[in-house]
C-alpha cells in the first residue's frame, strides 16, 4: 500500500506548487511551496490578478451576440410602469419605443421616435402628438393612438414606482385622450417647460406597450403588470426572450423593428455577475464584451491591456453632504461654509475615487441644461476656523455623520471625519444600511448625511426641484431648508417656456444654493465601462438608459 | 420505543422549533427600523407614494395583526409575496433552491471524497508525514476564505490556463434544457441534451471544489479521530489476533464503527453548505438561494427573508433527523431515546 500512500500527498504537493507558482508575484522566483500558502489566514489578501502582455485575442464570443457582464441585482421589474432602477431601465429601453427620445451624445434636444411631430399650446398646457404610421410591434400588431393612450394611462392608473416621474403634471387618466387613430392629445395640469416635459417622455415610464398583447395577459385588473415583469410587448429593437433572475437577461432581435429593419446584433445577453473581480477576468479573457462595474483600480489595471477599451462619461449622479438646518449649529450659514471649506475635495476625487469622479459643486450635473461649473470651495482650514469663530464656535462642536456602509461612501466619510477634525469639528460616523438611512432621512431625522442623488431623466428639473424646493419634500425638506426664494425659482424654472431664459434661471438658482444651501457637493460620478475593442458604437451614456443597442455591432479590426 | 414513534416525536418537536423560528424572524425583521418600501422605491420617491405602497402591502397595520395574517397564510402553505421580485416567495424559493441543492450536493460529494480517504490515511499513518500533510491540507481548507480560494482558482484555472469555464452555470452559447426540476444536470439528462450536461458539469466543478474543500476539513479530522479511537479498542485487537488481514480489519470492522460520528458531521455540514453557499454563489455568479436571500436581506424584503430562513431551518432539522435514523443502521446498539 505504500505506493498508494504516496500518491495522494504527491498530488497535493504538485497542486500546491502549481498554485504557488501562479500566484507568486513576478520576480520572486518559484520558491513558494505548500507551506507558504497555508499561512494565509485571517484577513484575506485582495486578489489582484496581474495583467500580462498577451497578443490581441480574437473574438471568443459569437459575432452576432453581445455579452454584457454587470451587477443586475437592482432589477425589480421590466414593466415600464414599474421599472425604475438602472438595470431595468437599461433593459426596458431596448424593448420599447417612446413618443420621443434622446440620441447620444445630445441630451438637450429630443428627437422624434413614435411621434413624428408634435405641437403645444402657447401656455404649454395642451400637447398634440402625431404618431408615425406603419410602426409595428414585435407581435405584428400596428402601433396606433390607442396604444399610446393605453400605455400612458396605465402608468397613472397603476401608480407604481415609476409613476413619480410624471406625477407632478399627469394625475388623472383623462388627461390623455385619443383624437384619431394617429393623434394623441395630452393636457397637463400645470405649465411645465417644453424641454422638461419632452425630457420626461424619454424616460422608460413613457414606453409604448402593445395594448392588445398586454390586455390579453391582464389578471385581476393588474393591466398585465405581473406578466410584463418578465415579458415584453414593445416595438423596440429587441424582444425579451427570458429573464432568469439572478442569472441573465436574454434579448433577441425584433424581426419587425421599424427603424432599421432589424438590429445588427441577433442576441444580447446581460449576465448577472455581481463580483467586480469576476467581471475583470471575463473581460480580460474575452468571455464578456462589455463590463460595467469595475473598481477604479481595476480599470487602471485593465486599461493597459491590448484588446480592451475604457469608455468614460460623467454620469448624472452626484454625491453630497447634506446638513440638516434644524440641527444646531448647522442653522448658521458660517458653520455650513466652514464645513464646506474644511473638506479636501481634490483628495476625495483623486485618492479615493481615482478617476471615477470629477469635482463638481453645484446641484445640476455637468451635461445638463443650466449646469454651473463653478467650484468655489476648496480646503482652507484657516478660513474655516475663522468662520467657526465668527459663528461662536471657536472650539468647534460635535456632530453625527450618517452614511451607508458601502464602498466608497465609508472611505469618504472617514476622510471627511479627518478633514473636519482639523477644523475642530468632531464627527461621529454613524453607519446604517441604505434602507434604514433613507427611512430616517425622509423623516428629517439626520444631522449630517453622506448621500447620492441621481437625475431620473436628462433635465435639470430632477435635481433643481429636489435640492431647492422644500415643498415637494425631497432633499431640501429632508435637510429642513425652507427657503422660499430657492423653491419659487425652481418652480418658475420648471415652467419657463423659453429655453434660454430657463437656462439662466438654473444658473442663478445653482449659484444661490452654492452660497446658501445646506449641502456640500462633493463630486459627480464618472462611469468607466470597459469594452472589447471590436465592440462598435457603444456610446458613453450619462444615464445608462438612452444607449440604443440596435446600433451596436461587433467587428474585428477597422 | 420503535422507529415510527421516534420519528413522530421528532417531527412534532421539529414543528415547535420551526414555529419558534417563524416568531423570531418575524419580530426581528419587523422591529428593525428599516423601511422595505423606501428601499425598493429608492431615495427619489415622494412620501405620498411611499405611504400608498406601504398601505398596499399592508405594512401600515400593527405588527401583531401582520403576524396573525402571516400565520394564517403560512398555515395554507403561502409564504406571502416578495416585495423585490413581486412574486410569491414560495415560487421564488422553488426557482432558486435547485441551483443551491445542485451545488451543495456536489460539494458534499467532493467533501466526502476528499475527507474520508484523507482521514483514513491520517489515522493509519498517525504522526507520520502523510498525517502531517493531510492535517495541513485540512487546515488550509478551513483557513482559506472561500471567496479568496474561489478567485484564485478562477484566476489560475479559468483565466490563466483556460482549463475550466468562468463564472455561471452554463456558457452563454449553450442552449439551456427545458426546466423540469431546476437541477440543471438532471434536466439536461431528461432532455437528452448532453452538450448542456457536460457544460453544466464543467461549470459545477470549481465551485463545488471550493465549497467542498472547505467542508472536507471537519470530515477529515473527525474520521481520523474516530478511526483512531476505534483502532485502539479490544475488538480490533481480537480481530487482528484472529489473523485477519489489515485491510479486512480496517474496512470491515474499524471503519464501520468509525463512520458514525462522521455521518453526524456530514449531515450537519450539508445543512451548513446549503446556507453557507452565499459567498461561493457570489464568486461564481451562481443563481442560488444564497444569492436570493442576500438580495432579499439587503432590500429588507421581510417575507422573502423569512421564507428562506424557514426553508433552511426545515432542511437543517430534516438532515438532523435523517442522521439520527442512519445511526441505527450503522450501529444497532444505538436506541432511539
Amino acid at each position: 500500500m505504500t505506493a498508494r500512500d504516496l500518491a495522494l500527498p504527491l498530488i497535493l504537493l504538485i497542486v500546491g506548487l502549481a498554485i504557488g507558482y501562479f500566484i507568486a508575484p513576478p520576480g520572486k522566483g518559484v520558491t513558494t511551496t505548500v507551506t507558504t500558502t497555508v499561512t494565509v489566514t485571517g484577513a484575506p489578501p485582495a486578489v489582484t490578478p496581474t495583467v500580462t502582455t498577451t497578443p490581441a485575442p480574437e473574438m471568443r464570443t459569437p459575432a452576432d451576440t453581445l455579452i454584457i457582464a454587470m451587477d443586475t441585482s437592482d432589477a425589480v421589474s421590466l414593466d415600464p410602469a414599474r421599472a425604475y432602477e438602472f438595470t431595468s431601465c437599461f433593459v426596458t429601453n431596448q424593448l420599447y419605443d417612446k413618443l420621443v427620445d434622446f440620441e447620444l451624445p445630445d441630451l438637450i434636444n429630443v428627437k422624434p421616435e413614435v411621434a413624428e411631430r408634435w405641437e403645444y399650446s402657447p401656455d404649454g398646457l395642451v400637447w398634440t402628438f402625431y404618431i408615425r404610421k406603419g410602426i409595428k410591434f414585435a407581435s405584428g400588431n400596428p402601433l396606433t393612438a390607442d396604444d399610446v393612450v393605453y400605455s400612458l394611462q396605465r402608468v397613472i392608473k397603476l401608480k407604481q414606482t415609476a409613476y413619480s416621474v410624471i406625477e407632478p403634471f399627469l394625475k388623472s387618466p383623462e388627461q390623455i385622450e385619443k383624437v384619431d387613430d394617429y393623434t394623441v392629445r395630452i393636457r397637463l395640469n400645470k405649465t411645465v417647460a417644453p424641454s422638461f416635459f419632452l425630457s420626461v417622455l424619454t424616460f422608460t415610464t413613457s414606453s409604448i406597450v402593445d395594448s392588445k398583447v398586454v390586455e390579453a395577459h391582464a389578471k385581476n385588473g393588474d393591466m398585465g403588470s405581473e406578466w410584463l415583469t418578465d415579458h415584453s410587448a414593445g416595438s423596440g429593437p429587441f424582444v425579451l426572450e427570458r429573464w432568469d433572475r439572478e442569472s441573465q437577461f436574454v434579448l433577441r432581435a425584433n424581426p419587425n423593428y421599424w427603424k432599421t429593419g432589424q438590429p445588427i446584433l441577433k442576441t444580447v445577453i446581460i449576465k448577472h455577475v455581481p463580483e467586480p473581480t469576476d467581471q475583470l477576468l471575463l473581460i480580460q479573457k474575452g468571455d464578456a464584451d462589455v463590463v460595467i462595474d469595475l473598481t477604479a483600480d481595476q480599470v487602471k489595471q485593465v486599461e493597459k491591456q491590448p484588446g480592451v477599451k475604457v469608455v468614460r462619461v460623467e454620469r448624472f449622479q452626484n454625491r453630497y453632504i447634506g446638513m440638516n438646518v434644524a440641527v444646531k449649529p448647522l442653522d448658521k450659514e458660517e458653520v455650513r461654509d466652514a464645513i464646506r471649506y474644511c473638506i479636501d475635495y481634490d483628495s476625495i476625487v483623486n485618492d479615493i475615487l481615482k478617476g471615477a469622479a470629477i469635482k463638481w459643486q453645484t446641484v445640476v450635473p455637468k451635461g445638463l441644461l443650466g449646469a454651473n461649473p463653478k467650484t468655489p470651495y476648496y480646503r482652507n482650514v484657516t478660513l474655516a476656523k475663522q468662520l467657526l469663530a465668527k459663528a461662536g464656535y471657536p472650539d468647534g462642536f460635535e456632530i453625527e455623520l450618517t452614511t451607508a456602509p458601502t464602498y466608497p461612501a465609508i472611505d469618504i466619510a472617514t476622510k471627511i471625519q479627518a478633514d473636519l477634525a482639523e477644523c475642530g469639528i468632531r464627527v461621529k460616523i454613524n453607519q446604517m444600511t441604505a434602507s434604514m438611512m433613507y427611512e430616517k432621512y425622509r423623516k428629517q431625522g439626520l444631522q449630517l448625511v453622506l448621500a447620492q442623488w441621481g437625475s431620473d431623466y436628462p433635465d435639470p428639473d430632477s435635481n433643481a426641484m429636489a435640492f431647492a424646493n422644500y415643498r415637494i419634500r425631497q432633499l431640501a425638506w429632508r435637510n429642513s431648508w425652507y427657503d422660499d426664494y430657492a423653491a419659487d425659482l425652481a418652480e418658475k424654472a420648471s415652467a419657463e417656456m423659453d429655453l434660454k431664459r430657463r437656462e439662466e434661471m438654473y444658473l442663478t438658482l445653482t449659484d444661490y444654493i452654492l452660497d446658501h444651501g445646506p449641502y456640500a457637493m462633493l463630486y459627480q460620478e464618472v462611469a468607466q465601462q470597459v469594452i472589447r475593442d471590436y465592440v462598435k458604437n457603444w456610446l458613453p451614456d450619462p444615464t445608462f438608459f438612452v444607449l440604443d443597442l440596435s446600433k451596436v455591432s461587433k467587428v474585428v479590426g477597422s | 420505543m420503535d422507529l415510527r414513534t421516534y420519528v413522530m416525536r421528532r417531527l412534532i418537536l421539529m414543528a415547535f422549533v420551526l414555529f419558534g423560528i417563524v416568531v423570531i424572524t418575524f419580530f426581528v425583521s419587523h422591529v428593525i427600523p428599516a423601511d422595505p418600501i423606501g428601499a425598493i422605491l429608492g431615495p427619489q420617491a415622494s412620501p405620498e407614494l411611499v405611504e400608498k405602497i406601504r398601505r398596499e402591502w399592508g405594512f401600515d397595520k400593527p405588527v401583531h395583526e401582520q403576524f396573525i395574517d402571516y400565520l394564517i397564510k403560512l398555515s395554507k402553505g403561502d409564504l406571502g409575496k416578495s416585495i423585490r421580485t413581486n412574486k410569491p416567495v414560495m415560487e421564488d424559493l422553488l426557482y432558486f433552491f435547485p441551483a443551491t441543492i445542485e451545488l451543495a450536493t456536489s460539494a458534499m460529494v467532493v467533501a466526502v471524497a476528499i475527507g474520508i480517504p484523507l482521514g483514513i490515511v491520517s489515522a493509519i499513518k498517525k504522526d507520520r508525514w502523510p498525517d502531517h500533510v493531510s492535517r495541513i491540507f485540512a487546515l488550509m481548507g478551513v483557513s482559506m476564505p472561500v471567496f479568496w480560494l474561489g478567485l484564485i482558482l478562477l484566476f489560475v484555472l479559468y483565466y490563466k490556463l483556460g482549463l475550466f469555464p468562468g463564472p455561471g452555470r452554463l456558457d452563454p452559447g449553450v442552449p439551456e434544457p427545458p426546466r423540469v426540476t431546476g437541477l440543471l444536470l438532471l434536466d439536461s439528462l431528461l432532455a437528452g441534451n448532453f452538450e448542456a450536461l457536460s457544460n453544466a458539469l464543467w461549470h459545477l466543478a470549481l465551485p463545488s471544489f471550493v465549497l467542498g474543500y472547505y467542508a472536507s476539513a471537519s470530515i477529515t479530522r473527525i474520521t481520523r479521530a474516530a478511526l483512531l479511537e476505534v483502532l485502539n479498542q479490544d475488538f480490533i485487537k481480537a480481530a487482528r489476533s484472529k489473523g485477519l488481514t489489515e485491510r479486512v480489519v480496517l474496512f470491515r470492522h474499524a471503519l464501520r464503527n468509525a463512520l458514525i460520528p462522521t455521518t453526524t458531521v456530514i449531515g450537519m455540514t450539508y445543512g451548513s453548505l446549503l446556507e453557507g453557499a452565499v459567498l461561493t454563489e457570489t464568486i461564481f455568479a451562481w443563481p442560488g438561494l444564497g444569492r436570493y436571500s442576500t438580495g432579499a436581506f439587503l432590500s429588507v424584503d421581510f417575507l422573502a427573508v423569512m421564507g428562506a430562513t424557514l426553508l433552511i431551518a426545515l432542511i437543517y432539522s430534516l438532515a438532523n433527523l435523517i442522521v439520527d435514523i442512519l445511526y441505527a443502521f450503522l450501529d444497532p446498539r444505538i436506541r432511539y431515546a
